[in-house]
């Protein structure tokens, strides 16, 4: 399985969207994008942190434990750090598999876990 | 056999915790035996995790209560918040 995991500090720029290999029959792209408001309150972006090095680990253990049950030929996982403006990509996560099934079982379950157990924090800016 | 040789170990701060405790990163003296929240109350006594913030000892989650052994991080952990 191919797979990657960055964190940047600038825009997403999403990878050449190459197929895996002849036996990918669905692709999944997702995008997180930091909204206007947070909790009623309109903000100029969000700020972001994280401790990479434990936020690689845990994803690739994640990575892993759903492949196991799902196998993909591709995850791709970039996430944005320090301040993501308003209408800007915090998150892009790309996922393919032979089936749709896997791809969107997967995906669904990684963002899932991700804001559960990795360790990645938000705050709105300035505060 | 004398007292444990001491020993050292990274303490990591993010989000909220950093606040609360006013570092982000901080060498501690330690021993093997005693556990993250030991050495929690040690340097700072005013800092109760609750039920929220997790422990991560080398980078993985880890017991409050467990002895360090040769860990060379700890990394409070307050609840994750990414995507």
């Amino acid at each position: 399985m191919k797979t990657l995991i960055k964190f940047v500090h600038a825009p997403i720029a999403p990878p050449p969207a190459e197929l895996p290999n002849f036996e990918t029959g669905a692709r999944l792209e997702f995008l997180g994008i930091v909204r206007a408001l947070e909790a009623g309150r309109a903000i100029p972006g969000l700020f972001y942190e994280a401790h990479e090095p434990m936020a690689q680990r845990q994803l690739e253990r994640i990575f892993q434990e759903l492949t196991a049950r799902n196998p993909c030929s591709e995850i791709l996982f970039i996430h944005r750090l320090d301040f993501v403006p308003v209408g800007e990509a915090s998150l892009f996560i790309r996922v393919s598999s032979s089936h749709r099934r896997s791809a969107l079982l997967v995906m669904d379950e990684l963002i899932n876990r991700l804001k559960a157990d990795v360790p990645v924090w938000k705050r709105a800016s300035g505060s | 056999m004398g007292a444990p040789p001491e020993m050292k170990i990274t303490l990591l701060t993010f989000a909220q915790t950093r606040t609360q405790l006013g570092f982000a990163e901080k060498t501690v003296e330690c021993q093997p035996q005693e556990t993250p929240r030991e050495i929690l109350r040690r340097i700072a006594p005013q800092f109760d995790p609750g039920k929220s913030v997790r422990i991560a000892v080398d980078q993985e989650y880890a017991d409050w209560d467990r002895p360090i052994g040769q860990a060379t991080e700890l990394a409070l952990i307050p609840p994750v918040s990414g995507g």
